[in-house]
């Protein structure tokens, strides 16, 4: 035991500042939140405890928790393969050796950084109302779209369309991936005239894997927790008729617009539950596709 | 590198943990301080500043800090303040939530100040009353307003709108919106199928309220529908703003259909006159929301906001000093304005009266033409009241883009607004 910790003591330093937050910051609020999951509590009173009630309340009578739940597994099942589709094309793309490579390499991961930010949700707001700039590309077609940004049947389909610009991060990753591959296996399948589709789908995928893996978790549990393009794109509110009403802005809007701490610490256990479920379901999984190059059978 | 060990490590652990536990030191350069925090914009926020300078340079031996954030955050941090224990020895407090905070302690009386610190003999009794709370004050008006139809004056004259909007009806209102529409080529009004506030001027005209006494909601199935088919009649005439505007609710203020010309009427509190004006080229009148014919008056004269000592007051005396300097210093109260709305001392106001801006002069005179055409104030909105007003709003937007029946929506609204005011007794 002694040695063990001798062994890895550097390690164990290089983890402090992650250990001081997690220990001074994190837990306490953390527990805190189990605690209060279970309370009553508006913030202004003492919390009131009442077992329960808030999970029960959640699962039986609230509709619009429901909603939620379908809004966001909506978005996630759309948002996550989009995105990551795309971002395997554009690095592929890249990765075929274009000269000036960084520049684009920042210009794909720019979106990514401004996803949040309000400037976004007045784009998309040009882009996505009846007299948007989508709109009047489509009138040069001869057809006439809808108010998609305002409009509950389509509003949520502009946030998995924003979700797909910011492809940034996981590109960045599958980019590297690609690099790892030998190009040594390319020459030999060119060799024996192996077309580029089974190339792809033989060598490219295949040893990717890990890394699609390793995106696809994080993909999903980035989208789960998804708030800021939808909590300003509808001002808050997840309008119009709850269509953007994701799992953390109608948490959000518990919390602090409805005082409901006691209940949005329920809510947000649901959501750690959930998301647990999913990340263990892709593990589960992977060991029917993911191979690593220097396991042992 | 190596010499550090779990136990070390954990060692130093325990000691970063202690320190960040230590209490904050209290700050030793003034020997009094008080905390003035408020809602604001930058109009607000500038003048407020200004007025804490003034206080220092009489008061030097008290130190104010003030601190502001916009309305959306300002609950929020006010309620985390709250569960701290941490509160600001004098919070800006909206009449919405007066009753909320006063009932649970949050707030000190203010009964034992007067004529002792604060000086409250020149102040007008009706605007004082709305700061009672079981019959202790507990939150000193500083300023008044009342609900406003904002009229953008050079499309209602090139429209020929003739119709008088301090004593003008629903149908006078619907009859401007077709000249309006039909001589400008710009739309009437905005569309305030999703606007609370005006629904509740409605249903008082009907002689109702937003609330009954008890705490339960007042709109009847029969209000809403009524009301939500006058705003489609005109809707489906083409006299209102489109619906995909209307739909985005909380919009910023500046994205306002008058703003960005779209519009000629539409509907907010007095004291926004002024901010509305700032904004905009043509000339704002100002009108009362239209009368329903031998009905009963649906506007009031509310406090827009208030100032509050809370239960964390420490230098209370300092504290009552700076209230009282608010709403009397002629220094303080020249700079503070009608930005806040119309201030409860005649002497205050008189003195302003002399240099009043153009939309100031709108405010004031629309003001004093409505003091015999509004009812009593309503009680402050019991809680939940934020939650029916966004239900309102959702289950209206469906109203709006016509994916449900008027009568059938007022109907699910009435219901969901019951069982919100029930779950959150």
């Amino acid at each position: 035991m002694k040695r063990f910790f001798l062994r890895n003591s550097s390690g164990y330093v290089f983890l402090t500042p992650w250990f001081i937050g997690f220990f001074c910051l994190a837990l306490g609020p953390i527990l805190a939140s189990l605690y209060l999951s279970f309370n009553r509590y508006d913030m202004v009173a003492d919390p009131r405890f009442v077992g329960f009630d808030n999970y029960i309340y959640m699962f039986t009578r609230d509709r619009r928790f429901w909603k939620s739940l379908e809004v966001t597994f909506t978005y996630v099942a759309l948002a996550v393969p989009a995105r990551l589709i795309m971002a395997l094309t554009v690095a592929m793309v890249l990765d075929k050796g274009l000269r000036t490579i960084s520049f684009y390499r920042a210009i794909f991961y720019l979106p990514s950084l401004l996803g949040a930010s309000i400037a976004i949700a007045i784009l998309w707001r040009q882009l996505f109302l009846a007299d948007g700039v989508v709109n009047k590309v489509l009138a040069t077609v001869g057809f006439t779209g809808p108010s998609w940004i305002t409009d509950p049947k389509t509003s949520l389909y502009t946030l998995v369309v924003l979700a797909i610009w910011q492809f940034g991060a996981p590109m960045l990753i599958f980019l590297a991936g690609l690099r790892g591959i030998p190009r040594d296996l390319y020459e030999a399948a060119e060799i024996d005239g192996t077309p580029k589709w089974r190339q792809f789908t033989r060598i490219t995928l295949p040893l990717l894997a890990p890394v699609i893996f390793f995106n696809l978790v994080l993909q999903t549990i980035d989208s789960f927790k998804v708030f800021s393009p939808a909590f300003i794109i509808s001002n808050g509110t997840g309008a119009p008729s709850d269509s953007m009403l994701v799992y953390t802005v109608f948490l959000f809007n518990e919390a602090f617009k409805f005082f409901r701490m006691g209940y949005a610490s329920a809510l947000a256990w649901v959501l750690l539950v959930i998301i647990a479920f999913f990340t263990a379901l892709a593990f589960l999984s992977s060991r029917y596709w993911v191979h690593y190059e220097n396991e042992r059978d | 590198m190596s010499k550090f060990t779990r136990r070390s490590v954990l060692a130093g652990m325990g000691v970063a943990a202690a320190a960040t536990a230590l209490p904050a030191m209290p700050a030793l350069a003034a020997d009094r301080s008080i905390r003035h925090f408020w809602w604001g914009n930058p109009e607000r926020d500038k003048r407020t500043f200004a007025v804490i300078d003034v206080f220092q340079k009489h008061h030097p031996e008290i130190a104010v800090s003030g601190e502001t954030v916009g309305w959306g955050d300002y609950w929020t941090k006010m309620a985390t303040q709250t569960a701290g224990r941490n509160m600001a020895d004098l919070v800006q407090m909206d009449y919405s939530l007066l009753f909320e905070y006063a009932r649970r302690g949050a707030l000190k009386t203010l009964d034992e100040h007067i004529g002792n610190g604060l000086d409250l003999s020149n102040f007008d009794k009706g605007p004082l009353s709305g700061g009672y709370v079981d019959g202790k004050l507990y939150a000193l008006n500083i300023g008044s307003n009342s609900q406003v139809m904002p009229l953008n004056a050079r499309l209602l004259e090139e429209a020929g709108v003739t119709a008088d909007p301090i004593v003008w009806t629903w149908d006078d209102y619907a009859d401007a919106c077709e000249k309006i529409t039909t001589k400008t080529g710009v739309k009437g009004s905005d569309d305030l199928s999703l606007t609370t506030e005006c629904q509740e001027v409605w249903s008082r005209q009907n002689g109702r309220g937003f609330y009954n006494a008890d705490g339960t909601l007042g709109f009847t199935v029969e209000d809403v529908t009524d009301y939500w088919n006058y705003w489609a009649k005109l809707r489906e005439a083409g006299l209102l703003r489109s619906k995909d505007k209307t739909v985005i609710l909380d919009a910023p203020f500046a994205e306002g259909g008058m703003i960005m010309g779209e519009t000629a009427m539409s509907m907010f509190w007095s004291n926004q006159i002024v901010g509305l004006q700032a904004l905009m080229k043509d000339p704002v009148a100002a009108g009362m929301v239209p009368h329903k014919a031998g009905g009963k008056p649906g506007q009031f004269i509310k406090p827009s906001m208030f100032m509050s000592l809370t239960r964390d007051a420490k230098d209370v005396e300092a504290a009552i000093m700076y209230m009282s300097d608010w709403v009397n210093d002629p220094e303080a109260t020249a700079i503070l304005g009608l930005e806040r709305g119309i201030p409860a001392n005649p002497n205050v106001r008189a003195a302003l009266a002399a240099d009043f801006t153009p939309p100031e002069k709108v405010s004031v005179a629309y003001f004093d033409s409505i003091q015999d055409k509004v009812g009593d104030l309503p009680l402050p909105a019991p809680k939940g009241h934020n939650e029916v007003r966004d239900a309102y709003m959702r289950i209206g937007t469906d109203v709006v883009l016509g994916n449900k029946a008027v009568a059938e929506a007022a109907e699910e609204f009435v219901q969901t607004g019951t069982d919100i005011l029930e779950r959150a007794k």
